[in-house]
């Protein structure tokens, strides 16, 4: 009888170990997200320079994203367009443009206009020459309004369709457009 | 001379009262030797006979539980007296010695469960090995009442009647899997080949598994241990050509001689690439995995201690065309008839998007036999579940060297259960359990991370009076959880604790008419507690492409299951019909809230977690199986389900109904079973004897028709038939087996997708799949 005392109190002892063991390794937590919660829209040219934020800081659902409406000056060219990819859920913010450019024949914007006279024309290449689309140049008509519909895709399969690319959307939004 | 007796049961085929048949097998002790020409008599029923050559007799007829007296001879021994009392089809082996010992008489058995009044099915031997390479699914979904939810061709959990995860417990060796609790994609982290036998428990069994067994359970079981001195075991290899896959098993079984003790070490590796579909390669399918199972078990006086431990190591490719993005990409993903962005071709390589589970498993048990009446059962079990989902992300990103999702759970469970043998013909037991889960997830996870402490008590006890024809069973349970949720780093702040009680009662009747026919009923209420998941979640969810949202203020799941089950079983013909109504109030389920969650992926239609005030799942299971010609056995199933909640949406029908989403079609399964050698009822041990079995059979699954009317992406895929083989041969190679199968999955290659598979929108079911398998057994016990 003693020695079956004896076993069950190492089993105890030995399950206690083993579980604290397993308790003490997973303290951390070492997974991380990709997460974009803001794209910033970064316009310079004649009688415009100003940055047009779509901003969902804490993430999908919560409290809705706050978008800017884009103001643009009628019947001007080469307005130049710069995209800003960010991920405010974290402290210090994480600019994920840096990777995005690091891996461009990966990745592709598209910009489609809705009603508003505004024309949107690429105005850079990935690294084997095909549209990327960080920049661009805009050229605005007539006063109007619209929305401007910007994507991001990962791993298109043809950059050349940029209707229907392939890959998957990275982000997908959409930003009412004034023209006057 | 004195003889020691060792006393070992195997547990076999179904029950009946006065049909039991003992197989014996009388062994020398010292070398194993078996003992021919030595007399066994039944004083009970005056019957006498010798053993065989190979130290084997066969009794027929006996009766269950009933005392019978087992008087062994043999030439150099004492003649020895044994009172033996079966439950079911039992073999024995009876090992004598020439040693002047102590006189001792050693009983070692398994508990035998007196089978459930519940719809109960166990998956065939045959079933079992032919599925073992594939997966644990391949062999569940072959019986009545069961299906498969999948996510995509790699990962399959159980649905029993329509309902899975936290309302199917998942029960091996006694080990209740807390892995799969939750996540529908999360499948159960069992080896195939550690378990020789599967039950299926379908109705309420909460009683004895808990609130997470509201709708059924699955019970595995490792073999028993070797018996007889020596060394034994088998080495088993598997190959596939879908997937163009190899699986290597093998198991090793000691006895240490003069000693109570055995020893078993199993493990198992498998690898498989790329699937294929009829018209195209599945690209990211393939999977790894690697197991080890260790079992020691020693006995001493009335104590039997137990220590299993067991690793479960998993790496499995998801779908690359089931990665989406927004809901647009599911859009152009469904008015897409083949897969997109798919790397059509052969690999073996498992790229993101994957998960990397492995799941481990300690537990120690102790048997107290106090006297011959009670019996004292003392079980600890640690299960560490840790899951990591690699998602498709950046190269260049810090993401891309991290998993961008990881669960850890550490699950501590004690048991203390006192059962007790007939006592003026009840049989039953008490048990107190007490639990702690430790739930870590982190940033990224769908739910908070959360611990739960929890504590139940329950009782069951069942009644039998030979040679009355009734037996009666009760249980009830009381369980209270209290879970305490917080989200870490997050932007969803929470940090709450939740408290919920809970009571769960069974009873059940079972009518024998004769030796051949009886039914059986069952009533039973479960109490679930609702699940952190369906509190707390929240985030998109890409399987269903919608956002989630869980409700805090949820109340008891209550389940009410009724079924009546008749069975009708004469030598080789069997037939079994069920009925089941089960009515769930407060049932959980995913409601559409008309609302979309505008995104920086787009919008997402918003599905709440909400509790209806009543859901109904009821049907209809049927099984019949009879030998068309002496050797040639047809074989065949139904499955039919109807699954609805009430509604108060239509206010001048206040009877109206919606169906409910994600239930299994109607299945129909059908075929022929040759076998070289005809069998009489102990037809499971046929795996042990040589010759060849040969099995066609179909299964076609009926279009479900009967959805609800909100948030479908895609109509439910048509109706299917598929056509599989099997053979299997058994050799003798000296004093070992040779098993050689042949298994034929699809053979007319057909295309087709399955409803409960969540990526049906993008790619078809695999196709043809041809396997092999080889199994050497070495100095068998049994």
């Amino acid at each position: 009888m003693s020695i079956f005392k004896f076993s069950i109190k190492n089993i105890i002892v030995l399950l206690t170990v083993l579980s604290m063991t397993a308790v003490a390794c997973d303290k951390h937590d070492h997974s991380e997200g990709e997460v974009i919660t803001t794209v910033q829209v970064k316009l310079t040219g004649t009688g415009i320079s100003k940055t047009f934020t779509w901003n969902d800081a804490d993430g999908d659902g919560g409290n809705a994203p706050v978008i800017e409406s884009i103001e643009l000056p009628a019947n001007t060219a080469n307005i130049v367009c710069e995209i800003t990819v960010l991920d405010r859920s974290v402290t210090p913010e994480n600019n994920i443009t840096t990777e995005i450019v690091a891996e461009s024949n990966d990745h592709l914007f598209t910009y489609t206009v809705d009603k508003a006279n505004l024309t949107v024309a690429y105005d850079d290449k990935d690294g084997n020459g095909k549209n990327f689309g960080l920049k661009t140049k805009w050229t605005t008509a007539a006063a109007s309004t619209g929305t401007l519909n910007i994507k991001l895709y990962h791993e298109p399969s043809n950059k050349d369709n940029t209707n229907a690319p392939g890959g998957e959307e990275d982000f997908n939004i959409v930003f009412p457009v004034v023209v006057k | 001379m004195l003889c020691i007796i060792g006393l070992s049961c195997m547990q076999s085929t179904v029950a009946q009262h006065c049909h039991l048949a003992m197989r014996g097998k009388v062994v020398e002790r010292e070398n194993g030797e078996p003992l021919p020409w030595a007399t066994v008599y039944i004083r009970e029923i005056k019957q006498g006979l010798t053993t065989d050559e190979a130290g084997r007799f066969v009794i027929n007829d006996l009766c269950e539980r009933t005392a019978y007296t087992l008087e062994i001879r043999h030439l150099q021994c004492d003649h020895f007296t044994q009172i033996i009392q079966l439950t079911e089809n039992t073999e024995l082996t009876f090992t004598l010695a020439h040693q002047h010992d102590l006189k001792e008489v050693l009983v070692r058995e398994k508990a035998i469960e007196a089978e459930p009044t519940q719809a109960y099915a166990k998956v065939k031997a045959l079933d079992l090995e032919a599925g073992q390479g594939l997966n644990l699914g391949e062999s569940l979904r072959r019986l009545p009442g069961v299906s498969l939810l999948n996510t995509g061709a790699t990962i399959a959990k159980p649905v029993i009647q329509g309902l899975h995860s936290n309302r199917v417990a998942l029960v091996v060796n006694g080990v209740v899997m807390e892995g799969q609790q939750w996540g529908l994609e999360h499948a159960p982290e069992i080896d195939p080949f550690a378990v020789d036998q599967i039950s299926v428990v379908k109705g309420a069994a909460g009683v004895r598994y808990g609130a997470g067994a509201l709708a059924g359970a699955v019970v595995m079981d490792h073999a028993p241990l070797r018996s007889e001195a020596g060394v034994g075991g088998w080495v088993s290899s598997q190959y596939f050509s879908n997937g163009r896959g190899a699986v290597l098993s093998a198991r090793t079984d000691w006895h240490l001689p003069g000693k109570k003790a055995s020893f078993r070490l199993q493990g198992t590796a498998k690898r498989l690439g790329n699937l294929k579909a009829p018209d195209y390669w599945l690209g990211n399918t393939g999977q790894q995995e690697f197991n080890l199972n260790a079992i020691a078990v020693w006995q001493k006086k009335a104590w039997t201690h137990e220590i299993l431990a067991s690793t479960f190591n998993q790496k499995i490719a998801v779908l690359r065309s089931g990665h989406v993005g927004s809901l647009s990409d599911v859009d152009l993903a469904i008015a897409s008839d083949t897969p997109r962005n798919n790397p059509n071709y052969f690999t073996y390589r498992i790229d993101r998007p994957y998960q990397a589970v492995q799941h481990n498993t300690l537990k120690y048990r102790a048997v107290w036999r106090i006297s011959d009446v009670w019996k004292l059962n003392l079980q600890h079990y640690v299960q560490y579940n840790h899951r990591q989902e690699f998602d498709i992300v950046r190269k260049t990103s810090t993401a891309a060297q991290r998993p961008q999702v990881t669960f850890t759970l550490l699950h501590n469970t004690s048991d203390v259960i006192l059962e007790h043998f007939p006592i003026r013909h009840w049989q039953g037991g008490v048990g107190v359990q007490l639990m702690h889960a430790a739930n870590q997830v982190g940033r990224g996870g769908f739910i908070p991370d959360y611990q739960s402490f929890g504590t139940s008590l329950w009782w069951h006890e069942r009644w039998r009076r030979h040679p009355l024809p009734w037996e009666f069973e009760f249980g009830i349970r009381a369980d209270y959880r209290q879970t305490a949720a917080q989200t870490s780093g997050s932007l969803q702040n929470l940090d709450t604790a939740v408290h919920f009680a809970s009571c769960s009662g069974n009873v059940g009747w079972i009518y024998h008419v004769n030796a051949q026919l009886r039914f059986a009923f069952n009533s039973g209420l479960v109490m679930r507690p609702p699940h952190v998941n369906e509190l707390f979640a929240k985030g998109v969810d890409f399987l269903l492409a919608n956002y989630r949202r869980g409700q805090s203020d949820m109340v008891n799941e209550k389940a009410w299951n009724n079924n009546l089950t008749m069975t009708y079983q004469r030598r080789n013909t069997l037939l079994t019909l069920s009925l089941f109504r089960n009515t769930i109030y407060d049932f959980i389920y995913l409601n559409p809230t008309g609302q979309k969650v505008l995104t920086i992926r787009g919008s997402f239609p918003e599905y709440a977690h909400v509790q209806t005030q009543r859901a109904v799942l009821q049907g209809f299971e049927g099984q019949l199986e009879f030998p068309v010609l002496p050797r040639l056995m047809l074989e065949t199933n139904a499955s039919i389900l109807r699954a609805f909640r009430l509604t108060t949406e239509n206010p001048g029908r206040p009877k109206a109904h919606a169906w409910l989403p994600l239930m299994p079609p109607d299945r129909f399964q059908y075929g022929l079973r040759w076998q070289q050698k005809a069998k009489d009822a102990t037809l499971e041990m046929a795996r042990n004897s040589h010759g060849l079995t040969l099995r066609l059979f179909a299964s076609t699954t009926l279009r479900q028709s009967r959805l609800p009317l909100e948030g479908l992406l895609k109509p439910a895929p048509d109706g299917f038939t598929t056509l599989n083989a099997d053979a299997t041969c058994f050799l003798p190679l000296g004093k070992n087996q040779l098993e050689l199968g042949l298994l034929l999955r699809n053979i007319g290659n057909v295309r087709y997708r399955e409803y409960l598979n969540f990526f049906r929108f993008y790619a078809d079911e695999p196709g043809f799949n041809l396997g092999l398998r080889l199994k050497v057994t070495f100095n068998d016990s049994h």
